[in-house]
């Protein structure tokens, strides 16, 4: 059994070395100084770790203020995608449709089609409507593009729900849409929640439609943000390291609360789906 | 089963739909039918004050002539042609490895899931940071190994291998998660009978594990495929398409036309174009399945 014992933590090491070793290296890159930084050879370990980054990449740009954008992005965008994509997946999976095949190809026809290509035709009808550089411009879009992916993986899921729980729920006076939201919603949280982590990740990865639709400092979101603090020719890379470490905290929060679920949802979908 | 009951489920379908079709429609249908409009459109540069008038497909025709296009559209073919097959190995051996039973879970599904949610930009900004000459932590492990400093980011091929590592490293993560789901679901009985019969491992492998697995890799290869044809983000972050313009991607190229020189129908001619690039990527996948 032994040798069995040293493959199994050898893997493990290789997977989490793989996973880690660039947000270890901008960590410990983050307490640098610039001049331990230009150092030959380059050091691993800080010499004489300071804050003084992370006081800079406070001051240097308002990365709180790009969080803030982001997280109100990414949540309002997900609440859309989820609700919507949740009554679509309903129908499409409980109801007996006439083009149902047809809708489901259409979904997919959808998400094939590449983001650049939507960008500029968006960019002028945002400018039209007045919602450059408000949150619309960025949760509208975001909710789209996730809505094919999101619809597909709660409609695996809902169709494992018995019909039967559904109909008594309806003899005891609830509504179809009702038994929609008290009966299949909670039986396929699951689900749900998987489609509710893919749209999240998804608009808080977002660059391209973050950079054409937000030109003003105060409405950037992280993604773009972060980009904003490397000089014209130089890269500060302890600043950037450490506005980093900053931007990715609540994303590591988020999939380390939710590893497992993250994980089983994923897996649970992907097989479906 | 009335037909008056028919009537309300098809009301209530349809009801359940409109709002995803209203919003496709506004933020999917309506952009795409005006990328075609505006893509045979252009400023006439004898009269600018007439804005953009009707020029049919000459926007295309001086894609066809325009060395620039078809250097990025190469490119693009290239980062296609490495990194669907790289993340996908390197994806496979993840999976692989992460399947065996551990006792503490934490970190190996940590190790799968930070690459993915880890936004690509950011990804692209710290490999151009272990790439970079001096300080890069690359050069440093090659200085190791006896090997001369390598200038990365300033020789086109060099910035195309560390584009790629780059894009391989962030894209093989999610490949993982879609190849460990496929994975768990092959049944422990078929390796047991294949033991009995006295099947090496690599054996096993070929024959029972990658046949299992294939609805997943399917899928993994489609989602990568679409991603990679769109490939924007880490190269821009890493080289900015450069030394010169010889990283650079169609969709690099499309973006500098359209918002760095506001050509709005050239722009939109080569995003249709585009288009038929990913169409004709994916439809060798999807041929597949209609076969299959």
């Amino acid at each position: 059994m032994p040798r069995r014992n040293i493959v199994v933590w050898f893997a493990a090491l290789v997977v989490a070395v793989n996973g880690f070793f660039p947000a270890v290296w901008i960590l410990l890159t983050s307490f640098k100084t610039e001049t331990e930084l230009i150092q030959s050879p380059i050091t691993y370990w800080p010499h004489a770790p300071t804050l003084a980054n992370y006081d800079a990449a406070f001051t240097a740009q308002p990365i709180l203020r790009f969080m803030l954008n982001s997280l109100v992005v990414a949540s309002l965008s997900t609440a859309l995608c989820v609700l919507v994509g949740a009554l679509a997946a309903y129908a499409l999976t409980r109801l007996r449709l006439a083009h149902r095949n047809l809708i489901m190809s259409l979904l997919l026809a959808v998400a094939m089609f590449p983001l650049i290509s939507l960008m500029v035709p968006l960019f002028k009808l945002m400018r039209e409507l007045g919602l450059l550089n408000t949150y619309l411009a960025l949760i509208l879009p975001y909710a789209v593009l996730s809505l094919p992916v999101c619809t597909l993986v709660m409609a695996s899921f809902f169709q494992d729900i018995p019909a039967d729980l559904e109909a008594a729920a309806m003899v005891d006076g609830c509504s179809r849409v009702g038994a929609l939201f008290r009966v299949v919603m909670p039986l396929a949280a699951p689900g749900v929640f998987t489609a509710a982590i893919l749209a999240f990740v998804n608009a808080w990865d977002e660059f391209l439609l973050a950079l054409t639709m937000m030109n003003r400092v105060n409405m950037r979101t992280l993604s773009v943000g972060i980009t904003l603090y490397q000089g014209e020719f130089a890269f500060p890379w302890p600043l950037i390291s450490a506005a980093l470490i900053i931007a990715i905290v609540p994303i590591c929060i988020l999939i380390a609360v939710f590893q497992e679920r993250v994980v089983g949802g994923l897996t649970q979908g992907g097989v479906k789906g | 089963m009335t037909s008056g009951k028919d009537l309300s489920e098809r009301a209530l379908g349809a009801l359940l739909l409109a709002p995803a079709a209203a919003l496709l429609l506004v933020i999917v249908v309506y952009p795409i039918a005006t990328l075609f409009w505006n893509s045979l459109h252009a400023v006439d540069n004898a009269n600018p004050a007439a804005g953009e008038t009707f020029v049919a497909f000459a926007n295309y025709a001086r894609a066809f002539d325009d060395e620039r296009f078809w250097r990025s559209t190469w490119n693009t073919v290239l980062y296609v042609v490495v990194t669907v097959p790289g993340a996908l190995v390197v994806g496979l051996a993840l999976a692989l490895l992460a399947n065996l039973p551990f006792r503490i879970k934490w970190p190996v599904r940590l190790g799968l899931l930070l690459p993915w949610a880890l936004p690509l930009v950011f990804a692209g900004l710290i490999f151009r940071w272990f790439f970079e000459y001096r300080t890069g932590v690359v050069n440093d492990w090659l200085g190791r190994l006896g090997v001369e400093p390598l200038q990365w980011l300033s020789s086109p091929t060099l910035a195309f291998i560390a584009i790629s590592i780059a894009i391989v490293w962030k894209a093989s993560s999610f490949m993982a998660l879609i190849l460990l789901a496929g994975l768990q679901t092959i049944p422990r009985s078929l390796y047991e009978a294949a033991e009995v019969d006295g099947a090496t491992r690599w054996q096993q492998f070929w024959e029972i594990t990658l046949p299992m697995l294939a609805p997943s890799i399917f899928v993994a290869l489609i989602f990568r495929t679409i991603t990679a044809v769109q490939t924007f983000d880490i190269p821009f972050a890493m080289t900015g398409g450069g030394p010169g313009d010889s990283t650079e991607t169609l969709a690099m190229y499309i973006y500098k036309t359209t918002l760095d020189f506001l050509d709005f129908g050239y722009g939109s001619a080569l995003a249709a174009l585009m288009f038929l690039l990913s169409l004709i990527a994916t439809s060798a996948y999807l041929r597949h399945t209609n076969r299959a």
